[in-house]
């Protein structure tokens, strides 16, 4: 009996063992390239940190600047219709709510205080000027491999800002999630702390590629799914997972559920605008992303990106590919059976006027819904995500806008719409309910704002 | 300086790119029958057709017509089923206030371009993002089938 409870035992054990060494091989999101690495001082294949060539003389602080864009903190440290940088944006996740923190140099309530040691504790460790740990919502396990430098140079800039007095927002999390003691251990699990190691095995843009990705562009915190201790699960590494109740999209190879059928230039255009005809435009966060990171980097480190990115293998995740024809002209057909009449009837008279019955605008590129990824998810998250936000994205040719029909349209109206334009656009209907619109609702909503937002927008009525 | 095609004329506009075309059409052309509504492509006042579709001009920046004809309700009744559509808008006197009815002509002729002989459905379908505050909507869903009649 000792015996056999021993065997179970040892067993147990070395699953176990299996299991954590297994979780913790996934850890590196650059290990799927294999090959060797160095220390970045012993790497001999030319810069791949910090600035391009062309601001390499610029000041400090226009360095920091590039950085700061690179690294996109702006997106996560503002809250919506707020100042930039002043935190407060929340994350609100199924065992509670986070806030962003204030990262402008206020002395009381942001980081003016801080030394240079303690800034390279937060970005790389996690740890904030008082010893306590951050929560990994703040990405300090892709910025550790952020060199020192580029760091602090994005420290200089930010101390440049307007200090703005803003103090933190009380996080609401449930225990054990409160214990940031805890994270202690999380972190020696999934943080190795170590900075960026070039690949002697790929080419320099590439590794420059690579260390604008992960380092900098963090794009894995949403767009790699995360194992059971909410880490990064880099065995799945870009396949694709939902943050904040949007859903970040497959961005490897595969060609039905990825990115494979797109052309190089398409993947450029969609980093560098935020949109590629035939693909549809960033919404949400990705919008974001676009806006207020990767349309401030110059065209080689783009493109650099791009050749880092398509070097990921290729995982098959759920989604369908996408359907690239347009549907027909008349309402009447394309129609898919057992739909609710209620979609069509929104349809007609909130969106056909740009969207068109056939999903290709007559108005803007940007409208198109014919090949979007989010309208061949028949999981719906984004459409109805779009449908409840809107679009109000500022580009280099000028806004991109779409109304958010969120507080017009009630949980059944926005399920019925984001129903209609999947079967009718899309590869799939999805089958989304009232309920499920208003837990994406939940997911994605932030605290009221400390002053309403300036409407843009005609009164309506 | 930016060439379009208005109502199969050749103009030149001195306009920035991203300009919404209902602003090139009242502010820079005097083309004042289009109307401002709601500004954010919910009202359909703003129709015209561009490359013979009904669009919200409202939305549609300048830059991106292109060589497409723009066609607007100061044009549209020398078209044969624009000319049908007016003729119609009289015989049942489908205006009230008449500020949204620019844009519901507009968006009945293109309904008649692609279908001469619409049922009521098809007419709610080509018709739900054309809103009228006083409640014309029967007069003008009378008055398409009898622009529609005219064809024959």
């Amino acid at each position: 009996m000792k015996k056999i409870i021993g065997i179970i035992g040892a067993g147990i054990f070395v699953i176990a063992l299996g299991f954590a060494s297994w979780t913790l091989l996934g850890r590196d999101p650059m290990s799927f390239a294999g090959g060797s690495t160095v220390a970045l001082e012993d790497y001999k294949g030319g810069d791949v940190t910090g600035v391009p060539t062309q601001l390499a003389s610029a000041d400090l602080v226009k360095r920091g600047e590039y950085l700061t864009h690179a690294a996109d903190c702006q997106a996560c440290h503002t809250a919506p219709g707020d100042a930039p940088y002043a935190g407060g944006f929340a994350f609100n996740m199924p065992f509670g709510t986070i806030y962003s923190t204030n990262i402008t140099p206020d002395k009381q309530t942001g980081i003016g205080n801080y030394t240079d040691a303690q800034f390279l504790a937060a970005v790389h460790s996690g740890i904030r000027a008082d010893g306590e740990k951050l929560y990994p919502a703040m990405p300090y396990t892709s910025y550790s491999l952020m060199t020192d430098d580029d760091a602090l140079a994005i420290k200089a800039y930010l101390f440049t800002l307007a200090p703005i007095r803003a103090p933190a927002k009380q996080n609401q999390l449930s225990w054990p999630f409160n214990q940031r003691g805890l994270l202690a251990i999380w972190n020696v699990m999934f943080n190795p702390d170590e900075r960026f190691r070039p690949n002697t095995g790929q080419s320099q843009q590439w590794n420059r590629g690579a260390y604008l990705a992960e380092a900098m562009g963090h794009c894995g915190e949403c767009h790699t799914p995360r194992n059971l201790a909410f880490a990064l699960n880099n065995h799945r590494k870009y396949s694709g997972a939902v943050t904040a109740g949007w859903r970040a999209y497959n961005i490897t190879g595969d060609k039905d559920s990825g990115i494979g059928d797109w052309s190089d230039d398409d993947v450029y255009l969609y980093l560098s605008t935020g949109h590629a005809n035939g693909h549809g435009g960033a919404a949400g966060p990705m919008g974001e992303a676009a806006d207020d990171s990767l349309s401030y980097l110059l065209p080689d480190d783009v493109h650099a990106m791009v050749a880092y990115l398509r070097s990921i293998p290729a995982h098959a995740s759920d989604l369908p590919r996408t359907v690239t024809t347009p549907a027909p002209a008349s309402y009447k057909e394309g129609l898919v059976a057992g739909i609710d009449s209620r979609g069509e009837k929104i349809f007609a008279g909130a969106c056909a006027s740009c969207h068109d019955w056939t999903g290709v605008s007559p108005v803007t590129g940007y409208a198109t819904l014919t090949g979007v990824r989010a309208v061949n998810d028949p999981s719906a998250t984004n459409v109805a995500q779009t449908v409840i936000n809107g679009v109000n994205r500022k580009i280099a040719e000028g806004k991109i806008f779409m109304p958010a029909f969120g507080e017009g349209y009630s949980d059944d109206d926005i399920a019925a719409v984001a129903n209609y334009v999947t079967a009718r656009f899309g590869a799939k209907g999805a089958h989304l309910t009232g309920n499920d619109v208003a837990n994406l609702r939940k997911q994605a909503t932030q605290q009221p704002k400390s002053q309403e937002p300036k409407s843009q927008e005609a009164p309506n009525g | 300086m930016l060439t379009l095609t208005i109502n199969g004329q050749s103009r030149q506009v001195d306009a920035p790119a991203d300009m919404p075309l209902l602003w090139v059409l009242r502010d820079h052309l005097n083309l004042v029958g289009t109307k401002y509504g709601c500004g954010i492509a919910q009202c359909g006042v703003c129709t015209v057709h561009v490359g013979g579709k009904p669009v919200r001009s409202c939305q549609l920046t300048v830059g991106d017509v292109g060589t497409r004809a723009v066609v607007t309700i100061e044009g549209i009744g020398t078209t044969p089923n624009g000319a049908k559509v007016q003729q119609a808008w009289m015989e049942d006197t489908v205006p009230q206030c008449g500020y949204c009815q620019a844009g519901q002509i507009m968006s009945a002729t293109a309904l008649l371009d692609s279908n001469p002989h619409p049922d009521d459905s098809d007419i709610d379908a080509a018709m739900a993002g054309n809103l009228c505050r006083c409640g014309t909507y029967i007069r003008i869903r009378r008055a398409i089938k009898n622009a529609a009649a005219k064809s024959a």
